[in-house]
């Protein structure tokens, strides 16, 4: 009996041992140890990623090469994740290494956004903003950063040429008022424009603000959109240095002209058809002038940046060279730039600073060669001994044209401008809370800049008066303080989280200048060399301004936050300005916008749609971009008058220019309704905005009646209404699949600009070939009409009006044919009408990338539908009027060759000559692939031995595929003039470049 | 706690340190605003200087408008390679909104005449030492407004008179040309009340009494009213103004070596001290460069030149001692002038065509071989032998031709020709007769000295085809001469569509 209960027993130990072993197992299985590296796809180590146990509160951090080790049961998974990389989770699976690699969050739901004294998570926006990646614009090869952005953000279209130092013209979201598009930039708090001494490598971040709300919080000047960006910090860690290097070639798209062959036989045609002897023209020279003006481009970036940081420091160091060697001979850029941001902290408070430190220098173009190469005929010689100055030019009888010669230009009228800048600010914060911040902020920017202009004796022109060589120069000095002092509440009770912040700014600019004169410059006759110094030369003129404005502000800002659900934003700011009357002076700008994130509902259950909300605000802004003294009429005293026998002169003081007194800001009214869908666990994402703005008392100078004897400006009124509206989508996609990542973005963004009223009793506009008329967008065309050419006597004579009155009894066959548009039985400028817009119905961007291993590939597309353009080239070589080259290959109507569209050449007046007709208007259509470049990431394993830890080459091209029906030079032409935007009247192609770079990490 | 509320108040107080609200009012360092000015006797002075400045202007008396009265008449035209440019020297007129053509003079106009009203509105309000001088400022303003208005009427006819200091928002009432006579005459009168016989030695240029009367001689004569026009020129011939004469020397009346001689009656001031534009800056121009547009090619731009019929008026009578017309000598560049007189093309022999000719008159060869935008030479508005060959004609008009025979025989006398009783028989007392002969009078006097264009519309020869067919035996250009259509130019298009009291010529 008890051996059989002891046995018992001992069979229950044993089964209890049993199990004991296996609680054993469970709780602690089998301990090892793991490490690894945390990298990310493109081998760049993640310092401090987080690598956590699953389903446990154990993990570790990895270390500065993105090492770590950690120790766990083998049959767990280990999750990966840092900010900014999309979360991974391998498990162990007995592994004692596990290498992670993490791709970058394409999504980026929990992106910090900046939007203005503050930041919001991108979730949590409830206004219009953009974010645009800074490799985005840092790939390209540009001269600022809105040359950059075409493209890639919806609503924002831009504009820009290839010339060294153009700086590209960006419009958000239409025309909103009638001084510019230009809109706001904040770098790092401080407002100031990002031009071409800003250096787009320091870009950290970038992000547009579109809409009322979003821009609000800079209230008066914020009507055109608001352009934030950020620059680099340091990180914490070791000294990390960054180096690269770029080369670039950029050639310059030509012109299909004649030879002197071809030219002589049309040049002859056209002096015979108009009864003209002939011009002696000179058959011995056949000059290609776009040769002669016209060369490859060179351009060179360099740059290295130096950073790091601790616990409670950071520091980041750049420094940059940008040289432009430009396609046009005589023109080029430099740039050295030099940057230092840093910031520490210490309990709760913390201070910091950025700087930066930039000096360019640009040898401006002379006058206009992109004209001037057609506007000279072949026959003229580039180097002509018998004119002064010894270049070649038009000659009566000989090359009868007034055009004038580039080199000759370049040599004897050059312009240098050289610009010293520093701007950054400092600020500082107190914590007083958690829950509550204190910061102040003092931003500078001072600008030195001298302008040295020099005319040598010379000719470039036919029949030109003998000047007095001479020197101009200017310097300048421009100053911007600004104060500001912000305070942050930020708490969240419960479900409902609050952030409030109230503030108070001024802003003070001032701007001086001098600048003398000295003619008869001292020249050295052996090497020819003039001196361009001040105390030499005689007949001084001197003289000086100063120009100051003032702006205080008081802003407050509401945002709050439902349970993630429902989201408020009230911004409401007041500003007051030194530009405008006492009575006009202030202006309140209030805007409110609400946001509703569906997929947090609980009645939301949809595993397919990660991530919907809808958005709508309504905002008023304000504007005022004109001079500072406008209000007031001014007494012109610069006259004076000959009187007396001995012919001395008298001063004589009057006023000259009329002003309106009762000036205040313009009220630009914006409403946006917006959605934000993301399916398939974010890898899709749309976007869609329609917005409606509407602004009132849009400043402008219209032109008044000459009666009144007005000059040097037209007064500047409140009087207009401009509305805008439109509709912007996005649809993004990105994907990883082991190895191979891809993404690709289309947007679209349709504007529909319209000038209500003029106002002041005044109902259109003309300017040129445009109109602007009450109904119509900005800047409509408006031209004489062609229907075909006369192909003999007879259709000129039955052509009649209602009346029976013949309406051209002057043409001839080969002329061409005008409609009578108001039937009155002649061609005159009554028939004008309105026949076009040079807005485009849409625009697109098309932007897609990949990567797969080391290597990555990336391309973006712009495509533009639906405007009209004008062709000045066409309009200068199709008209046979005046002298000028002609295009290679037309075919002209002669008797014997009557199957044509190009009429009768005759040297005179006709109707065909005249500019004003619808023959010079194109389609504006075009599609260009922007950018296409190729990267690829030297493997670690090479790079293991050098000590670097990333190196990258690339190749890529700009603007190399352009598809289009334009005739002229380039259909993504810019014209900063509002009223004529669709005029291309020789400007600067934006050119073709090719670019190979080399990126070094340690 | 105390660190917080230590820092609190130390950031407060930087908070109120930096808001400034006075900082707003910010005064332009640049210039005085119109309420600070018009206080003391200089303001109203160079006020008034202000007007002057206005002939210096490209729209006026520097360069357009010589375009408008010389070019267009029948003694020039353009063969310039701007061809809208010489289109309108031609009765060409495509585009009323054509800068060059007409709307800078129009423009430059009525810009004369805002510097006059600032000047009629603001100088009385200013207490004078002497009132006499206020007067003067007045007067002086009154005299360019009429001016300014007498040549917009020769060239537009009906135009909007502005009588006081424009504001932007201003739509002036079209007025018909005898309205627009009227309100010169009314100027005229005013200023001749306050204006002095003679100016000192150093304000020379300014108009006197005189310069008062001749223009209102031109005004009157205009419009046909004789017997007035006979009154204001008795004053400058044996009235209280005579004071003139005619120089012996012709060209002196054409260059910068005898300026305001005895026999200049109003002469616009012209220097070279200035290198600028013809803009408002501190550099701005005092000079003409009439000169510079009117030289032959390849020394000048040519943009006008003088018919070639003017050659062989000249050529149809000799003087006293059997020579050329020494005024043809001075008047015009043309192929035998070095065979003719000796005399080359600024230094060049004639490179030209055997039926071109240039304007003289002006011109700086008498010490350069070049021109440019800074001549110097001052343009004698009005002479005395315009006087005395308009009194000629005055008492033509009204019947008394045989007393007209004198003045006409002190001009002739002056280059040394024959009278005309000797030279020309077969006048009589005939009127017909002795205005046909008087027309060629004024052109042999006066060639290029912006007269023809008022004298063919006096005289009614722009009215009817025929006397335009016989316009265009001379000057081709008539070909295309409407009647009833191109002896005015049309209202600038764009004033026309912004100014519903502006209405277009009908013709137009």
């Amino acid at each position: 009996m008890k051996t059989k209960f002891t046995q018992i027993l001992k069979q229950r130990y044993y089964l209890l041992f049993f199990f004991s072993l296996l609680v054993q197992q469970t709780y602690a299985q089998q301990q090892i140890t793991i490490s690894g590296k945390v990298a990310s796809v493109t081998g760049e180590p993640i310092p401090f990623a987080n690598v956590v146990i699953k389903n446990t509160k154990n993990g570790a951090v990895t270390d500065f090469d993105g090492r770590y080790k950690i120790t766990a049961a083998s049959n767990q998974t280990l999750i990966f994740s840092s900010q900014g990389y999309k979360t991974i989770e391998i498990a162990i699976n007995n592994a004692t290494t596990i290498d992670a690699s993490l791709p970058e969050d394409a999504t980026k739901l929990d992106e910090i956004v900046v939007v203005g004294y503050g930041s919001q998570q991108k979730k949590d926006l409830t206004g219009a903003v953009s974010l645009v990646k800074a490799e985005e614009i840092q790939k390209r090869q540009v001269t600022t950063v809105a040359d950059g952005l075409q493209g890639l953000v919806t609503g924002v279209k831009v504009r820009g040429g290839g010339r060294p130092g153009q700086e590209a013209n960006i419009e958000i979201r239409g025309l909103k008022n009638l001084q510019s598009t230009n809109p706001l930039y904040v770098i790092d708090g401080l407002v100031t424009s990002a031009n071409r001494d800003f250096n787009p490598n320091d870009i950290e971040t970038i992000q547009v603000l579109k809409d009322a709300s979003a821009a609000a919080i800079y209230g008066s000047r914020a009507a055109n959109g608001v352009i934030i960006i950020t620059t680099k910090k340091g990180k914490k860690g070791p000294l990390k240095v960054e180096a690269s290097a770029k080369s670039s070639f950029t050639s310059m798209p030509r012109y299909d002209l004649m030879g002197t062959e071809e030219f002589a036989k049309f040049n002859n045609q056209a002096y015979d058809n108009a009864g003209a002897p002939r011009q002696n023209l000179n058959m011995a020279v056949d000059t290609d002038w776009q040769d002669v003006v016209f060369q490859n481009g060179m351009i060179n970036d360099y740059n290295v940046s130096v950073s790091g940081g601790g616990d409670n420091s950071s520091f980041f160091m750049s420094g940059n060279y940008f040289g432009n060697k430009g396609t046009v001979v005589g023109t080029d850029f430099d740039r050295i730039s030099f940057r230092v941001n840093s910031s520490g902290s210490k309990g709760i408070f913390s201070i910091g600073e950025n700087i930066a430190i930039s000096n360019s220098k640009t040898d401006e173009m002379s006058g206009n060669p992109i004209i001037d190469v057609y506007r000279l005929t072949p026959t003229i010689p580039v180097y002509d001994a018998a004119n002064p100055g010894g270049y070649g030019y038009g000659k009566q009888g000989v090359a009868d044209t007034f055009g004038t010669n580039p080199l000759a230009l370049a040599d004897f009228a050059n312009t240098i401008n050289e610009n010293f800048r520093i701007r950054g600010n400092i600020w500082s914060e107190l914590k007083f809370t958690p829950w509550l911040k204190y910061r102040f902020n003092f931003g500078y920017e001072t600008s030195f800049d001298s302008y040295n202009f020099m005319r040598k004796l010379g000719n470039w022109t036919l029949n030109q008066p003998p000047e007095k060589s001479f020197i101009n120069q200017n310097k300048g000095r421009s100053e911007t303080l600004l104060y500001e002092n912000t305070l942050t509440f930020k708490k969240a009770f419960g479900k409902h989280d609050f952030t409030v912040l109230v503030g108070q700014t001024f802003q003070k600019d001032n701007y001086n200048q001098i600048y003398g004169t000295k003619r008869n410059l001292l020249v050295n006759s052996g090497t020819g060399k003039y001196y361009d110094v001040l105390d030499l030369g005689d007949s001084p003129e001197v003289g000086g301004f100063r120009n100051e404005a003032a702006l205080t502000s008081y802003l407050g800002r509401l945002e709050y936050n439902y349970d993630n659900r429902y989201l408020i934003n009230a911004v409401i700011r007041r500003d007051g300005s030194s530009r405008f009357s006492d009575d006009n002076k202030w202006g309140n700008f209030p805007s409110v916008s609400a946001g509703w994130r569906i997929n947090n509902e609980s009645f939301f259950k949809s595993e397919f749609i990660k991530d919907l909300k809808l958005r709508a605000s309504y905002g008023e802004l304000g504007s005022g971009n004109i001079g500072n003294y406008e209000y007031k009429s001014f007494i012109n005293t610069f006259g004076t008058v000959v009187l007396g026998n001995g012919q001395g002169l008298y001063p004589a003081a009057t006023q000259v220019r009329l002003s309106n007194a009762q000036l205040r800001w313009e009220k630009l009214k914006q409403t946006n309704f917006g959605l934000d869908l993301g399916v398939l666990n974010n890898d899709l994402r749309f976007t869609a905005d329609y917005f409606v703005a509407r602004t009132e008392d849009v400043l402008f100078g219209f032109p008044i009646l000459l009666t009144t004897g007005n000059d040097g400006g037209n007064p500047i009124s409140n009087a207009a209404t401009v509305e805008n509206k439109g509709l912007e989508l996005e649809l993004a996609y990105s994907k990883k699949i082991n190895d191979f990542s891809f993404n690709a973005s289309v947007n679209f963004t349709k504007v529909n600009n319209k000038l209500v009223s003029l106002g002041n009793g005044q109902n259109q506009n003309i300017q040129d070939n445009t109109i602007t008329r009450a109904g119509n967008a900005v800047g409509m065309w408006y031209v004489l009409q062609t229907d075909g050419l006369f192909q003999n006597q007879a259709e000129i004579n039955n052509y009649k009006n209602a009346d029976g009155k013949v309406i051209m009894p002057n043409a001839q066959p080969g002329d061409i044919r005008f409609k009578d548009v108001n039937g009155d039985g002649q061609i005159t400028n009554e028939d004008k009408d309105i026949v076009g817009s040079p807005w485009p119905e849409f625009e697109m961007g098309l932007n897609a990338g990949a990567e797969y291993k080391g290597f990555d590939f990336s391309m973006n597309w712009i495509a533009s539908h639906g405007a009209t353009v004008y062709n000045g080239f066409r309009s200068v070589v199709d008209r046979f009027d005046d002298n000028s080259n002609y295009r290679r290959g037309i075919q002209p109507w002669t008797p014997e060759n009557p199957n044509t569209d190009f009429p009768r050449i005759v040297k005179g007046t006709t109707l065909n000559s005249r500019g004003d007709t619808d023959r010079f208007l194109e389609s504006g259509d075009f599609i260009r692939l922007k950018y296409i470049g190729l990267g690829y990431n030297i493997p670690d394993s090479v790079l293991k031995s050098a000590g670097i830890s990333r190196a990258r080459l690339t190749l890529s091209a700009q603007n190399v595929i352009t598809i289009s029906k334009y005739k002229g030079l380039d259909p993504e032409f810019s014209n900063p003039n509002i009223f004529q935007r669709g005029v291309d009247n020789g400007a600067f192609p934006n050119l073709q470049t090719y670019s190979f770079g080399v990126e070094f990490s340690f | 706690m105390k660190k917080i509320i230590v820092l609190i108040a130390i950031f407060s107080g930087l908070f109120f340190t930096s808001s400034c609200e006075n900082e707003l009012d910010l005064d332009n360092p640049n210039a005085l605003t119109v309420d600070q000015y018009w206080k003391t006797e200089s303001d109203a002075q160079a006020g008034v200087n202000s007007i002057y400045a206005m002939f210096y202007k490209d729209g006026l008396w520097a360069r357009w408008i010589y375009f408008r009265l010389d070019l267009t008449s029948d003694e020039g035209f353009s063969n310039s390679p701007w061809t809208e440019l010489a289109d309108w020297t031609r009765f060409n007129y495509i585009n009323y909104n054509f800068w060059e053509g007409q709307v800078v003079t129009w423009r430059d106009t009525y810009k004369a005449v805002f510097r006059c009203n600032q000047v009629l509105a603001n100088v009385p309000n200013i207490t004078f030492q002497n009132e006499d001088d206020k007067k003067k400022i007045i007067a002086q303003a009154k005299f360019f407004r009429a001016l300014h208005y007498y040549y917009a009427a020769i060239l537009w006819e009906n135009i909007p008179i502005v009588l006081t200091p424009s504001t932007p928002a201003d739509l002036p009432e079209q007025k018909n040309v005898t309205e627009v006579f009227a309100q010169v005459e009314k100027d005229l009168n005013e200023a001749f009340a306050d204006l002095p016989s003679s100016w000192p030695a150093d304000q020379t240029g300014r108009p006197d009494k005189g310069a008062a009367k001749a223009f209102l001689a031109k005004v009157y004569m205009q419009q046909h009213k004789w017997t007035d026009a006979k009154t204001a020129l008795e004053y400058l011939i044996s009235g209280p103004g005579a004071r003139y004469n005619l120089v012996a020397n012709y060209r002196d009346n054409f260059t910068d070596v005898n300026e305001n001689n005895k026999e200049s009656v109003f002469e616009i001031q012209f220097g070279d001290q200035k290198n600028g534009g013809t803009d408002e800056g501190q550099s701005a121009a005092v000079s003409s460069n009439r000169a510079q547009f009117f030289a032959p090619r390849g020394i000048g731009w040519s943009d006008g030149q003088a018919r070639f019929w003017l050659v062989n008026a000249f050529k149809q009578e000799k003087n006293k001692d059997g020579n050329l017309d020494t005024r043809l000598r001075y008047t015009l560049y043309y192929p035998q002038l070095q065979a003719d007189f000796g005399d080359k093309v600024y230094g060049k022999n004639w490179e030209w065509g055997n039926d071109e000719a240039w304007f003289r008159k002006g011109s700086r060869d008498y010490y350069r071989n070049n021109e440019d935008y800074f001549s110097q030479v001052n343009y004698r508005l009005v002479r005395y032998a315009d006087i005395l060959l308009r009194y000629a004609e005055v008492l033509n008009e009204l019947g008394n031709t045989q007393d007209a025979y004198q003045y006409v025989d002190l001009v002739r006398a002056r280059v040394n020709m024959n009278t005309l009783a000797v030279a020309h028989p077969e006048i009589g007392n005939d009127h017909d007769k002795f205005l046909e002969r008087l027309k060629t009078e004024r052109v042999l006097e006066l060639a290029g000295e912006s007269v023809r264009w008022e004298d063919l519309k006096r005289w009614g020869d722009l009215n009817t085809q025929a006397s335009v067919d016989k316009i265009a035996l001379r000057d081709p250009d008539f070909k295309n001469f409407v009647v009833g259509k191109n002896q005015r130019l049309p209202i600038p298009q764009i004033e026309v569509e912004n100014n519903p009291n502006l209405k277009q010529h009908d013709e137009y």
